[in-house]
């Protein structure tokens, strides 16, 4: 089972994305995105991204998702749909749910799969070695490059979030 | 092409038909555009782990600084939106209606 561990998150992920797309309330909706999200970083941990893992948390999670949260406080209905309330949005988690319940029972069954792409399960635990890499992370290093390199990014993705700030008061300020 | 990325696209094609269908909520379809950036940098972050590319680690984060920045910008739409209706409900946005 522990092999598979990582195509097991990405069904839960895939469960997730359900949840919230069959649109119940929107606070129900966020609490799927939390699910997907911790699940994405479990994903993203297990291929070896310690760094880009902790990023979806700290920064989607903790930051993106906590905003959502108290817009949503602000502009909610006084009684929520959840998933069993509405006809509608349980029919579309059921439907969504089926459509994954197929699919991995086509790829249990065949061990390959042809929707666009030709997706087979022999790479899911073999990440692809290209040589040595020393003491370091590859990944680290490579965001740490972003100060390096990367330096015009940076300025031009702190220059966009100023502008987006200013963006943001202007609209709220109104009139 | 592994397993994973399979259920990843599913993930992105979910959100995306959840994004282009709405039903009462605006907030659900801002939501839907999260999942879509959620399942973009999960999906960038496995293809540049595997194939140890080690400069483009900083592309996922980028996106997540764009994706967060563009939240932001609807979510204060929303609110403007509630403050004069009240809820934000998508029948509201009607004032182009014949």
């Amino acid at each position: 089972m522990m092999t598979y561990i990582v195509f097991i998150l990405s069904i839960i992920f895939v469960l997730g994305f359900v949840g919230f797309s069959s649109k119940p309330s929107p606070i129900y909706g966020g609490l799927g995105l939390i699910v997907s999200g911790g699940v994405g970083c479990g994903i993203v941990l297990n291929f070896g991204g310690s760094f880009l893992g902790l990023m979806v948390f700290l920064i989607y999670l903790g930051g993106m998702m906590v905003v959502f949260g108290y817009t949503t406080a602000m502009a909610t209905e006084q009684y929520p749909e959840i998933w069993v309330s509405n006809k509608t949005v349980l029919g579309a988690f059921v439907t969504g749910l089926l459509m994954e319940i197929v699919m991995v029972y086509y790829v249990l069954k065949d061990e390959e799969v042809e929707i666009v792409f030709q997706f087979n399960g022999l790479g899911d635990w073999v990440i692809y070695d290209t040589g040595d890499s020393g003491f370091f992370s590859e990944e680290a290093m490579g965001i740490a490059a972003l100060y390096s390199y990367g330096t015009w990014l940076v300025i031009v993705t702190g220059w966009s979030l100023l502008i987006g700030v200013v963006v943001i008061m202007e609209i709220t300020r109104g009139n | 092409m592994s397993l994973v990325y399979m259920n990843i696209m599913t993930a992105f094609m979910v959100a995306l038909a959840g994004l282009l269908m709405y039903r009462s909520h605006l907030m659900s379809s801002l939501l839907c555009l999260e999942g879509i950036m959620l399942s973009l940098f999960v999906m960038a972050s496995l293809t540049i782990l595997n194939s140890h590319f080690t400069l483009a680690s900083m592309m996922p984060i980028i996106l997540l600084v764009f994706a967060a920045c563009e939240a932001a910008l609807g979510l204060s739409l929303l609110v403007k939106v509630s403050n004069t209706y009240g809820t934000d409900y998508v029948q509201n946005l009607n004032l182009l209606q014949c």
